[in-house]
């Protein structure tokens, strides 16, 4: 909250002090209009005020380098404009019905407004457009020259599968949105475009196919898109946390995705997607912990794989919250449940060991994440020699110190494994921050302190919602239909309704692509 | 176009039907089958839990149908309708008495069998108090969570349970099943009167209907879900007699439990399957809690002008007192009976009564 109230603050500030500027209207002079362009952006040296004659009329082009085409500028425009000049025909034409004639008539390109803010012109000059101004007239041409460096499609980093496409978003907006298209050729796919961030001003664009999804989901996440106030909304995780029902949970209620299939295949089941400006990752939702669950690549292998694969993932996922828990549980307050030899071997193990077992595992713990976390931050060919020294030096290191027993190792090294193969990394993280609260109830009650913390986060899962989605359908508020995709995955020809618990608008054509991710 | 309406304060038909055996399954089957075999000849007290059961089907049958006569009217306002509103409000205290004791007793019936199955050291109270925090935790969300968590755990106990039946069929002798039909008449009754009280917690019938979104439904589901807590017994009661034989089953407090501790897990992972059992146990037992504190505040929201959290902090320190009250194993029976007793008997004459009222008044409408 403390942070969200100085957002406010501060973007409440920034407006009043700019409000003069943006609600001015231009003038009719071209000097005074260049010279307040000029004023605004404290004369820039990349910003570049091109004046020449019109015959008797002057007139000026304005851009800012780099982020404008300089060929589509010189092509289009001013070579043009050139042509007309020597003809001399415009000499005679009053000023409003020139700058028509060259809007209409000698101006070749697709994009052109004509406005006469202040507001409106710096928008689009920051935003890669160039200005043509003329004399005489409050009215400027914006003219559609963006074209700035973009990085080009890549394999996605983040979500990497041995089948399926090998594209990912990037940062421009117009390429992703392009990527959707070609995944989607339904003319009710539909973009509506935002506007976030008072400084910042970004493209944000909500996709979703009409006649699918459920109108008061569109509406819900149009009215949470409005109601964003912030000076700048630098990738899609703020927007996530703007939008997302309950911020305060470790369950994030916004899915991410690189990936245009995974996008596509959520639009398909009656899901929404936001593409911000300047981020490969866009956001589905609603989404459900049965998600959490799910990657693309179970329905691009064959079912009996995909299920497999599903069946892993779940117990992939006990074993990151409970296994350290259920160590610590065990070895502290209910030995006699060990299997007598294993009980000796964990004993024998145990016996230089000074910690008690909650602080072993604790230790062990925090040791873990501190790897994963160097790992990611440094580069990838020294992340690897991170990898070696932390999972093999320490460890061996830990246990021949008689530090930590062995068999504590082994219950890290399986709980590190086992949360990596969660297919969403920010749920997987929620995972491995709630085992910590795990291993906590385990040391203070045991195995009962560990149903009772299970059972505290299902009452927070049932209470959850995305969207107003319960996080916890399909398996509470139970639609056994869906349960084709959800533990198990159903052989593909099998799977011809879309979800239910999103109650599409459009449920029962037999779209086979209505089930993916 | 419907909107999300199961994202509203209402519950479905089916949720209905797991919530009726979510509640009455708890700490009762724990020790039903020590109670019915004392008063029983070898395996006969099957039949004892049959009857009772089919009994306490067509009585939550005819709640349930009494209750949906009267859709989305919650049960005072039908109550004051039919008996006018002071009666009303006296029954509504007596049944929010109902679910309150039934909580207290509940928590304190955990602790103890946690205490002795679990941990030696700790003490009852801060078991008991971790149990109510959770509890008050989930009343605190939303009223349609906690059905949904009803959903999520049931299948989770019946697992357990077939699990544990699975396990024991290496210790099973038919021989333990005989002779059969041997109980006479009073051995019967006797068993019949102690199984009745596992069947507790119908009540919440009369006030959850009114939040069902197709009450004409209400009637079959309650049934159906009712139907499931006979058959669940009697598995229990013929697994238990057919491991321990009727002489060691009336001589075990818990049964069931120490049927978990005797089989043993294929694999060897562990070696005492009953804390295993147990522990997911507690998850039938906080639905039961759940369920029965919440239709106390459910009941009390609609009499007086507490919001439910405030209710919730005036209840939540009772209940742990009434449950901490009883000093010995002796007075925690006692107090256990006293609930039993209580909670069938309110049910039943509330129910009854609103029957006879709403014929008559039918009829007078009639005339």
């Amino acid at each position: 909250m403390a942070a969200r109230s100085i957002f406010k603050r501060k973007s409440k500030k920034g407006i009043s002090a700019n409000d003069e500027n943006f609600s001015r209207y231009l003038d009719a002079n071209i000097d005074d209009n260049l010279e307040s362009i000029k004023e605004m952006l404290d004369s820039p040296n990349d910003l570049v005020m091109r004046r020449f004659h019109l015959g008797e009329h002057k007139c000026a082009i304005v851009y800012i380098d780099g982020l404008s085409d300089k060929a589509t500028i010189e092509e289009n425009v001013l070579k043009n404009l050139e042509i007309i000049e020597r003809n001399k025909k415009l000499t005679s034409t009053d000023k409003p019905n020139l700058l028509a004639i060259i809007h209409e008539e000698l101006i070749s390109l697709t994009s052109i407004q004509n406005v006469n803010t202040m507001d409106e012109l710096m928008l689009s000059l920051l935003s890669g457009g160039s200005v043509f101004v003329l004399d005489g007239v409050d009215r400027v041409l914006l003219l559609d020259t963006k074209m700035w460096e973009n990085r080009s499609i890549e394999e996605p980093v983040s979500e990497s599968l041995i089948r399926g496409p090998r594209e990912g978003f990037v940062e421009n907006l117009r390429t992703n949105m392009v990527l959707l298209r070609r995944q989607i050729r339904d003319p009710n796919l539909h973009f509506k475009t935002h506007e976030i961030g008072r400084r910042s001003k970004k493209k944000l664009v909500v996709a979703y196919i009409s006649g699918i999804i459920h109108p008061d989901i569109l509406k819900e996440v149009n009215r949470r898109l409005e109601a964003i106030d912030t000076d700048d909304a630098l990738e899609s995780g703020f927007i996530e946390q703007w939008i997302e029902d309950s911020f305060l949970s470790p369950f994030p209620q916004v899915d991410n995705t690189e990936r245009p299939d995974k996008a596509a295949a959520g639009l398909t089941q009656g899901k929404f997607v936001i593409i911000l400006d300047g981020t490969p990752f866009v956001l589905i939702a609603p989404t459900t912990i049965g998600n959490t669950f799910q990657s693309p690549e179970d329905y691009y292998e064959r079912w009996l794989i995909g299920t497999l694969l599903r069946c892993l993932r779940y117990l992939a996922a006990f074993i990151t919250m409970f296994l350290p828990a259920l160590y610590i549980a065990l070895v502290s307050f209910h030995q006699g449940m060990i299997p007598s030899q294993l009980a000796f071997s964990i004993a024998a193990t145990r016996e230089g060991v000074p910690f008690p077992a909650f602080v072993e595992a604790v230790l062990m713990g925090v040791t873990m994440e501190l790897l994963r976390e160097a790992g990611a931050r440094l580069p990838k060919t020294i992340g690897q020699t991170i990898g070696i020294v932390g999972g093999l030096v320490i460890g061996e290191a830990a246990v021949s110190a008689g530090v930590v027993s062995p068999i504590m190792v082994i219950v890290v090294a399986l709980t590190a494994v086992a949360s990596f193969t969660l297919p969403l990394y920010s749920v997987a993280i929620s995972f491995r921050l709630i085992r910590f609260t795990f291993m906590l109830a385990a040391a203070f009650l045991g195995l009962y302190g560990i149903v009772l913390t299970y059972i505290m986060i299902n009452i927070h899962i049932v209470n959850l919602k995305s969207f107003g989605v319960p996080y916890s359908a399909p398996f509470a508020p139970t639609f056994f239909r869906d349960w084709d995709d959800l533990i198990l995955r159903v052989p593909i020809p099998m799977l011809t309704k879309r979800p239910e618990y999103l109650q599409p608008t459009d449920s029962k054509a037999g779209d086979k692509e209505g089930k993916r991710v | 176009m419907k909107w999300f309406e199961y994202g509203d304060e209402t519950i479905s038909d089916k949720e209905l039907l797991i919530a009726v055996p979510s509640t009455i399954i708890g700490v009762g089957i724990l020790s039903l089958p020590r109670e019915i075999a004392k008063n029983t000849v070898s395996a006969d007290g099957w039949l004892s839990i049959f009857i009772v059961g089919v009994l306490f089907i067509g009585f939550a049958w005819i709640i349930a149908k009494l209750a949906s006569t009267y859709p989305h009217q919650s049960f005072f306002s039908y109550a004051s309708s039919l008996v006018t509103r002071p009666i009303a409000t006296v029954l509504t205290i007596l049944l929010a008495l109902q679910g309150f004791v039934l909580t207290a007793f509940v928590m304190r019936v955990i602790s103890d069998i946690a205490k002795e199955y679990l941990f030696d050291q700790t003490p009852v109270e801060v078991i008991a108090l971790s149990f109510l925090l959770v509890v008050v935790y989930a009343i605190a969300g939303s009223r349609a969570g906690l059905f949904r968590l009803n959903m999520m755990f049931f299948p989770i106990i019946i697992f357990i349970t077939v699990l544990v039946g699975g396990f024991a069929v290496a210790w099973f002798s038919v021989d333990n099943y005989l002779p059969v039909f041997k109980t006479d008449l009073s051995g019967h009754l006797k068993a019949m009167q102690t199984s009745s009280f596992s069947f507790t917690g119908l009540a919440i019938l009369l006030f959850y209907t009114s939040i069902v979104r197709k009450p004409k439904k209400a009637p079959k589901m309650a049934a159906i879900g009712m139907a499931i807590v006979p058959v669940l017994y009697i598995f229990i009661y013929l697994l238990c007699l057919g491991v321990f034989g009727n002489l060691a089953t009336a001589n075990l407090n818990y049964p069931i439990i120490e049927l978990a501790k005797e089989i043993e897990v294929p694999g060897g992972f562990f070696e005492r399957f009953d804390s295993i059992f147990f522990v997911i146990w507690i998850m039938s037992i906080f639905n039961t809690t759940a369920m029965s504190l919440d239709v106390t505040v459910f009941a009390l929201e609609s009499i007086s002008k507490l919001k439910k959290i405030q209710l919730l902090y005036i209840l939540a320190p009772l209940i742990y007192l009434v449950g901490m009250f009883p000093q010995d194993l002796i007075t925690v029976v006692q107090l256990g009976e006293f609930v039993s007793y209580y909670g069938v008997l309110i049910t039943i004459f509330a129910t009854v009564l609103l029957v006879i009222m709403s014929v008559i008044k039918r009829r007078r409408s009639n005339v």
